[in-house]
């Protein structure tokens, strides 16, 4: 069995270049079918679940939104902003007023994402000059003078009862019940927000943002300016977060000072590392983490909400510091290395290998120089 | 279109320590100029006052006549400037590829928005500098690298992935800290022959630090040896290395006079 694993496992090293075309062109169909697959799938889901199922999986849309907003700024970018859930509340308010005001719903869905990305705009060109720590200092600051301002300004915010807003009841000729619809527009909306953040995370802004987080003299070096793309990545992050209040608002349909709190701010932070920080999937599985395991902890006891979060966080931390998202990596990851160990005869299959093997040591020795 | 620096009496200060002391002289456009000097010698901190790493407390840095002292590196950047790192600072966990790219940054159009749609235009260009990167990996005994995990190559590879990073800049100057530092010998020989190559090839200037002084002996046209933060002497390699000032700041006086 043993024997037989190894064979294997060398046999496809040797035949790596000649296997990769094939698997690859492979690949690029999978590539090709998967996203229309999915939209099928999306597409049908509504109709057939349940309303509780459908309300959930608005709800997942929602938070899974925020996240992504989140993981702009905290995940690619790598500047930690704890006041994510500020955006989305400045959102959710905006969408209230505006729709309590019979305001045209498309300029009112405009204001939800302009307004908290002024705000994160100012907040930024004054948080980003400051380093690492004191930006996360002035984000914790926005939940805390939230809550209460939130409160105080009772004219437009209903104070500490709230606003409700319905809106976007679903048409006559839809013919859907109103959870459907709902999670139509959560899915059209989100997926849209999560295909352009996607697109925008790789290519040219991607690679900046990755080195901003990585190395900010190499960034500048490079002719990045760590400042200006810290001050985008945060003001893209607050735009999404905007969004994910406007689809807050449509699936909640209440909002009040406790939707911007701290704790949750906090929540959507362990949301979006259990997720997977800098990971599209991750942003997803962070929402369903979000959503999900309040309502199945407090089906048993409600204090264990807390008690499961911190424990898998930290479990997380530990073992998967690529979040759920890097599950699959980590185990073909540790599958390879393992192999590459049965594997120690077989013939290098670089020109350069008397200098690239035996690199694992030299790497982590690497990685801790790197952002020194 | 290679680049001219001159540096004119600059200085740089920590609190009361004398970093640099009024060191002045002229890399002309196309040359290959070493900057060499004992430990401490200050050195990289001339480096990082070209780089816009630190800013000189007094003087004058121009690049080809304009004057930069005191610029952020990433406007630097925008003057042709490129420069190396004494310790490789790659992704480690991106490809050879994407590592390099990074180097096209500022020659990819588009603002956020244009990125975000994938407009047209955004996507031939990232498609072109792609093209670029592997040509240039290629060029550089790399191809077969450009797809592999930074973190799989080894120190010295890693070195000639950032090298390629920096040209992909299409830099006027290029600075380069320590390029030898931590290489076996074998590969010291294919860094000088990879910026022979460049000098050849490319129409640009490169500046280098280094302790190595086979290398720079093989390479430069001209050096400038530093100690105790001021110029030494100026001159070929030749002339600094039988230089009897160079020997007794590298070995000690008393050491140079028992070597006489």
């Amino acid at each position: 069995m043993a024997s037989a694993s190894s064979l294997s496992t060398s046999s496809r090293s040797a035949a790596a270049p000649a296997a990769a075309a094939p698997s690859f062109r492979q690949r690029r169909w999978v590539r090709m079918a998967a996203p229309l697959v999915l939209a099928l799938v999306l597409a049908v889901l509504p109709l057939v679940l349940p309303e509780f199922a459908n309300e959930t999986i608005a709800r997942i849309g929602v938070f899974a939104v925020a996240v992504l907003g989140l993981n702009v700024v905290m995940g690619y970018t790598g500047q930690v902003s704890l006041g994510q859930i500020f955006f989305l509340g400045v959102g959710a308010y905006v969408t209230a007023y505006g729709v309590q005001n019979d305001w045209n719903i498309v300029l009112v869905f405009v204001l939800a994402c302009l307004i908290p990305a002024v705000a994160g705009l100012i907040v930024a060109l004054a948080a980003a000059r400051l380093g690492g720590l004191a930006i996360a200092m002035v984000t914790v600051a926005l939940p805390i003078v939230g809550v209460p301002l939130a409160k105080r300004l009772s004219e437009f915010t209903g104070g500490s009862q709230g606003l409700s807003a319905r809106f976007a009841d679903n048409p006559e000729w839809t013919g859907l019940y109103d959870d459907q619809w709902q999670l139509y527009i959560v899915l059209v909306i989100g997926g849209i927000v999560f295909l352009l953040t996607r697109y925008l995370v790789r290519g040219k802004y991607g690679r900046a943002f990755a080195i901003v987080k990585g190395n900010e003299n190499v960034a500048s070096s490079m002719g990045i300016s760590p400042y200006r793309y810290k001050v985008l990545a945060f003001t893209i992050a607050s735009l999404i977060g905007g969004v994910s209040g406007f689809l807050y608002m449509l699936v909640v349909q209440y909002t009040s000072p406790e939707t911007m709190s701290f704790g949750h701010s906090i929540e959507l932070l362990a949301a979006m590392v259990i997720g997977g920080a800098g990971s599209i999937v991750g942003s997803i599985l962070g929402g369903a983490w979000y959503v999900l395991v309040p309502q199945l902890t407090n089906a048993v006891d409600a204090s264990l909400t807390a008690l499961l979060q911190g424990a898998v966080l930290l479990l997380v931390l530990f073992v998967l510091p690529g979040g759920l998202a890097s599950l699959p990596r980590a185990l073909t990851r540790g599958r390879r290395r393992s192999g590459a160990d049965r594997g120690v005869g077989a013939p290098p299959t670089t020109p350069s290998s008397t200098a690239g093997s035996g690199t694992a040591a030299e790497g982590s020795e690497r990685e801790r120089q790197g952002p020194a | 279109m290679a680049a001219e620096l001159t540096l004119q009496d600059v200085s740089l200060q920590f609190g009361g320590i004398k970093v640099l002391q009024e060191v002045s002289f002229t890399v002309e456009p196309g040359q290959i100029f070493g900057l060499v000097g004992p430990n401490g010698a200050g050195k990289t901190s001339l480096f990082n006052c070209i780089s816009g790493h630190y800013k000189p407390t007094s003087g004058v840095v121009r690049i080809d006549g304009a004057e930069v002292q005191g610029a952020r590196p990433a406007t630097l950047a925008g003057h042709g400037l490129a420069r190396t790192f004494q310790h490789p600072a790659l992704q480690l966990h991106e490809t050879v590829l994407e590592n390099v790219l990074l180097g096209a940054h500022s020659r990819l159009p588009g603002g956020a928005l244009e990125w975000a749609v994938r407009t047209p235009r955004t996507r031939r260009a990232e498609k072109e500098l792609r093209a670029e990167a592997l040509e240039l990996l290629e060029r550089n005994d790399l191809g077969w690298a450009a797809h592999l995990p930074a973190d799989e190559l080894s120190h010295g590879l890693h070195k000639g992935v950032e090298l390629c990073r920096a040209l992909l800049m299409k830099p006027k100057l290029l600075l380069l800290d320590e390029p030898a530092a931590g290489l076996p010998h074998t590969e010291v020989e294919t860094l000088i022959a990879t910026v022979r190559r460049l000098r050849a090839e490319d129409d640009i200037t490169v500046v280098i630090v280094e302790h190595h002084m086979g290398l720079i002996a093989a390479l430069t046209d001209r050096v400038v040896v530093l100690d105790h933060g001021a110029k030494l002497m100026e001159g070929s390699a030749a002339e600094a290395q039988s230089d009897p000032r160079v020997i007794e700041a590298y070995i000690g006086k008393d050491a140079a006079d028992d070597a006489a």
